[in-house]
């Protein structure tokens, strides 16, 4: 689903570059669900930036679902990212101005996709995080658990193979945070490949499968719940 | 494509910032298509024909103070001597001169005093038969005065029994192309109408009546004369500047003063609505710049606010195309708002003015034109901040900002 071959991302400034990646390898497949944690400043971000097609990398080669990211352009990254990519950010991101509904329909629109197809897509992601009686909500008549859900709703209304979340529990109590991450739980089961990037160690445990980024590389890969040591080497590279 | 419902309920929302650009070009638009209004009403009258040759004629007054002057020979005396400087085409004694704001108005009617008959205002000047010719004015029908129709006021007791009026005057009083040869009545005196201009405008081109001229051959000779002069446009200077030597030297005891061009003194007559054009152009500058500056003050401060938002609607997958969109149809909606309700300030606006300034109605075409430049400088002045919101980075998403 994702690959990542010797990627690097430089940052430049008048007086200094900073190497936030550096010959980073990773290697993730259909229906994975990897946590990636790592200390402040490691990178993460930056890999989640990179693997989400959000700002371009220095170096290396970047494949997602087979497409060669590098060879792309900006209009094309944007189409991909809609068709393929569903983000959960920490901080939810919902539009203020937006009620759920419209925040949810709001990656459609982006497609192209007709009203009822629109209607019914959101009534059901909403419906699945158990927000459907509060579509004309707007975001601040929610808690912030409610708000992520509505986040996640809008991650899978464009039905992505691919889901994205940048510390998804970060600004939510830990009962919050485990109703956040079951939902993500019962997602990859359903066959969504699921890259969750967080500081906390007792959530990426629950994922099958843990990366750590030091210095922009992967340095270190832990596996749970009986995945095979081949698929890990391959995927971490 | 457009996201025209969730942008219109998303301004709903928060409708602050929105309201009050709606109002700001609503005023903008009622009080520049109202300013654009009087400035064609007004530029209509500057650029109309007046029916003289303005450039090519000028008047200078003079007043004498010898008591044992024979007046109307000196009269005669100072016309034939105008007449024989080179470069002169015309020139007359005249009461009052036209374009200037100055003279005498009076009415003529179909039947004598005190009868009850139509009645047109105009304004008149007397003078002799060379009056027409000085003026530079052209007869369309009928003939211009002859020694034998001139009387003297005051003198034998004869009245004037010819008149030449402007078009406008047989128009009002007989119809379209009649006229020549009626009789008109000015007070009890019969005139018949000689000879009928097309174009001629009074003493005050402004008025109601501006158009409705009449040459009455009367010589009225008196201590305070004044004389027009036409000549070939490019000799007036040079003609203008031997006046008051020349006048002087067949007579001394008089001052000769106001020697001025037809075409400046239209210039002074119309220089308050010259006034008025450059402060309405400048009113109509100001508010067209603060309120294109009210669009791009909003928008770049909604871009700013929204930072966070456009990179998440550019994770979400919007090229930048449809950022810059947004913020387009954004203020298109604003805009339409502003502008039915400018439009309708606008009527209002109009008919008030029209009651209380006597300006022209105000025509929907005005209303229209303007909006639809307003519309364009709108969309003009949100595209930059579009623009540079569409090359906001989505990776400022996953960023705490």
């Amino acid at each position: 689903m994702l690959d990542m071959k010797a990627i690097s991302k430089v940052y430049q400034t008048d007086m200094v570059q900073t190497h936030a990646l550096r010959d980073f390898n990773l290697h993730v497949a259909e229906r994975e669900f990897v946590a990636v944690t790592g200390p402040s400043g490691s990178g993460k971000t930056t890999f989640l930036n990179i693997a989400g097609m959000l700002e371009p990398f220095s170096g290396g080669q970047y494949c997602l679902d087979g497409v060669d990211i590098g060879k792309l352009n900006d209009n094309a990254r944007a189409d991909l990212r809609n068709q393929k990519i569903g983000f959960i950010f920490q901080g939810f991101n919902l539009i203020p101005d937006l009620n759920l509904y419209e925040n949810v329909e709001v990656p459609l629109r982006y497609r192209g996709i007709k009203s009822a197809e629109r209607k019914r897509r959101v009534e059901e992601c909403l419906e699945l995080v158990g927000l459907a009686g509060r579509a004309k909500h707007l975001p601040q008549q929610l808690s912030g658990g409610q708000q992520q859900r509505v986040a996640i709703a809008r991650a899978l209304a464009g039905r992505p193979r691919f889901l994205l979340a940048d510390e998804p529990t970060g600004n939510l109590d830990s009962l919050m945070a485990r109703q956040v991450m079951e939902l993500l739980e019962q997602i990859n089961r359903e066959g969504a490949t699921i890259v969750m990037v967080t500081h906390d160690p007792e959530l990426a445990r629950r994922a099958p499968r843990n990366i750590q980024i030091v210095d922009g590389r992967v340095t270190d890969f832990t596996l749970y719940q009986g995945r095979s040591m081949d698929t890990a080497m391959a995927a971490g590279g | 494509m457009f996201e025209i419902k969730p942008t219109l309920n998303a301004l709903m929302r928060s409708k602050l910032g929105a309201v009050l650009l709606i109002l700001q070009l609503a005023i903008t638009l009622a009080i520049v298509s109202n300013a654009v209004s009087i400035i064609q009403d007004r530029l209509t009258y500057l650029n109309q024909d007046t029916g003289y040759p303005e450039t090519a004629i000028f008047k200078f007054n003079s007043l004498n103070f010898d008591k044992q002057l024979d007046r109307l020979q000196q009269v005669e005396l100072d016309e034939q001597q105008l007449r024989n400087v080179d470069g002169v085409i015309a020139a007359a004694a005249v009461s009052s001169v036209p374009l200037t704001g100055s003279g005498s108005s009076d009415g003529v009617q179909l039947k004598p005093m005190p009868q009850e008959s139509k009645r047109v205002n105009m304004g008149y000047v007397t003078g002799d038969e060379h009056m027409l010719r000085a003026l530079g004015a052209t007869l369309a029908e009928g003939r211009d005065f002859t020694e034998d129709d001139v009387v003297v006021s005051d003198g034998d007791g004869r009245l004037p029994s010819v008149i030449i009026v402007s078009r406008a005057v047989t128009d009002a009083l007989f119809g379209p192309s009649k006229g020549l040869g009626e009789t008109v009545y000015w007070g009890t005196n019969p005139l018949t109408i000689v000879g009928i201009v097309d174009t001629m405008a009074n003493q005050w081109p402004k008025s109601s009546f501006g158009e409705n001229t009449a040459l009455i051959p009367v010589i009225r000779a008196g201590n305070f004369q004044k004389f027009i002069v036409r000549t070939a446009p490019e000799e007036r200077a040079q003609v203008m500047r031997q006046i008051e030597e020349l006048m002087l030297a067949s007579h001394r005891e008089r001052v000769i003063s106001d020697i001025t061009g037809l075409d400046q003194k239209k210039a002074r007559y119309d220089a308050r609505d010259v006034l008025m054009m450059r402060m309405l152009m400048t009113l109509i500058v100001v508010l067209v710049i603060v309120t294109a500056l009210g669009i791009f003050g909003l928008s770049t401060f909604n871009i700013s606010k929204r930072t966070k938002q456009i990179g998440t609607r550019r994770a979400l997958g919007a090229r930048k195309s449809a950022i810059v969109r947004y913020f387009v149809v954004e203020n298109a909606l604003i805009c339409t708002m502003g502008l039915m309700l400018g439009a309708a300030a606008a009527v209002l606006l109009g008919q008030q003015l029209m009651q209380w300034y006597s300006v022209p109605a105000l025509g929907y075409s005005f209303i229209a034109v303007t909006a639809g430049l307003l519309l364009l400088m709108s969309l003009l002045s949100v595209l930059m901040p579009a623009l540079r919101a569409a090359n906001i980075s989505p990776s400022i998403a996953t960023r705490s900002v």
